[in-house]
Parts: structure tokens; sequence; C-alpha cells
């Protein structure tokens, strides 16, 4: 009976292993690829006092089509951070408007205290830039806490 | 004493690197599971085209005028009747309405001087009680 290899016991070289030594180089790439992915709302908060609404609902649109306005209890306007005279709010949001392909959402961060005719000035501004949705950001309020009004 | 020099440590003195993935994992989870994307809420409406003029019969309007103090006062249409409730009997009101005119528009005219709370307050109600066709105006005069 012929001896198998000659005698000799042929041992593959090639590992029949999966490498697991470049599984931390693995873990990594994800790790810095989603920290490079993750994108952070631009502006800062403003210290404002939310108004509250029971039919408070999730805005349905990507992060990026939503432009927030904040409006502070004096009545000073804030978009991406600077302050803009009311006059200037249609000059800003007409371009950013047209370039979101009109599919921008304007959500008006303002404090509850601040007068009415704030908010229409606002909104006399934005229908001058086109925009037509338009989300009065609140916080949900919950029935059993709400407050008496 | 020259045999008792040559006795190894068995410890390493190595970091142990076969954990490092385990670490790289727990770190990705760490930071997957520690932001939040914050979803923006609100009350959505949407503002008219400019130049975009409706008329519309006295009788399918319900006036709501929201006063400084946060009374509102109900009108009907050309009627000069005025009924004064809190915001948060409109949602009721509101649905009243509706079944007995399904073509209803709220007329929401808010006082320059009134807070912007108010007006949210007023919007809420109407949201709750199904309302789709509501025009916010500035209370004039």
């Amino acid at each position: 009976m012929p001896i198998k290899g000659g005698g000799f016991a042929r041992k593959s070289e090639a590992s029949s292993e999966v490498p697991n030594s470049s599984m931390a180089d693995i873990a990594f790439l994800l790790l810095v690829f989603f920290m490079v992915t993750t994108v952070f709302q631009k502006d800062r908060q403003r210290p404002i006092v939310w108004p509250e609404a029971e039919a408070t609902q999730k805005i349905d649109e990507k992060l990026k089509n939503i432009q927030n306005i904040w409006v502070d209890r004096d009545g000073s306007i804030f978009i991406n951070d600077r302050a803009f005279e009311m006059s200037e709010v249609a000059t800003i949001i007409g371009p950013l408007y047209v370039a979101s392909d009109r599919a921008l959402v304007i959500s008006i961060r303002g404090d509850r205290e601040v007068t009415y005719q704030t908010i229409d000035l606002l909104q006399q501004q934005l229908v001058a830039a086109g925009v037509v949705r338009v989300v009065f950001a609140t916080m949900l309020e919950q029935r059993m806490t709400r407050e008496r009004r | 004493m020259a045999i008792l020099d040559k006795k190894k440590s068995k410890v390493s003195d190595e970091v142990p690197s076969a954990s490092m993935a385990d670490i790289a994992f727990l770190l990705l989870i760490f930071f997957l599971v520690t932001t939040n994307f914050p979803k923006d809420k609100g009350l959505a409406i949407v503002l008219p085209e400019q130049g975009e003029d409706v008329q519309v019969s006295q009788r399918n309007i319900l006036h709501m005028i929201i006063m400084p103090n946060g009374i509102v006062e109900i009108k009907r249409g050309e009627s000069s009747q005025v009924q004064q409730v809190s915001p948060s009997a409109i949602e009721g009101l509101w649905r009243q309405e509706v079944a007995e005119n399904e073509n209803m528009i709220a007329a929401v005219k808010t006082h320059p001087d009134a807070p912007y709370k108010y007006m949210v307050d007023v919007l809420d109600a109407l949201h709750m009680a199904g309302a789709e066709r509501i025009s916010l105006q500035l209370f004039e005069g």
C-alpha cells in the first residue's frame, strides 16, 4: 500500500481561519465613518421659553430641509446664529428656499411671550419669500400636566 | 544563583491587543447610542401664496379674536354678537360648529400685543379638533 504523499505529511500553509487581527481596523473604520457622516444642527439653542401644544407633531421632513428662525423674547430674530432685522428675513430666506427646490420648511421658534405682531410680520416676510410650509415649533404638552388657561 | 537569574516571568509585559476590537466596538456602540437627532416638533401650517386672495362668504367664517389677556372673542360671520371663551373651550366649540357647517373656516385674529402663546393655544385647540381651514390674521381696530 503506497504511503500517501510519499511519506511526508504535507501541511497547508494557508490558514483556514478568518483573520481577526484586522477586526479592530474595521471597527475603527465604522466609528470614523459614523462620526464623519453625522450632521449636527447648525445653530445653537437660544434661550427661549417654548410654547406648549397638545397637538404637537413631528415634522416629516429631512433635517437639512428645515430652517429654524428664532424669535427671542424681545422680538429679535436669529437665523443660523446671526441676528437679522425683520425686513431682511425675506431676502435671506428667499434664496435658501429656491436652493432647496421649494422643499424648505420654516420652523418658527418663538418665545411664548413674544407679541403676536412680531410673528405676524415674520409671516408676511415668509409669504414675500414665497415660503408655504411653516411650522410653529412647540413642546408637546401632556393633558395631565397642563396649566389652566 | 545563576540558575535563579534565568527564571523567566510568565506574566506578559505587553498590553493585550486581543481586546482592542472589543474596546473599539464599545466606543462605536456608545457613540451610536448617545447621539440623538433632535427631531423638530411643532404645529404645521400652510401659508397662503403671495397675492392669493380668496373671497369667502361671511356665513362660513368663525372669527376668533384673541385679546392680550388670553380671552378669545367668538364672532359668527356678520352677526355682531360676541361670545367670550377661554382657549381650552375652543376645541369643543369648533367640533360643534363643523357639525353644523362643514365648510367653516377658522379666522384666528390675534391682537398685536397678545403674547404668541395664546395664538399657539388656539391653534393647538383647532388642530386637536381636526380643523384644516385656518386663517391667521392680525386683529385690527
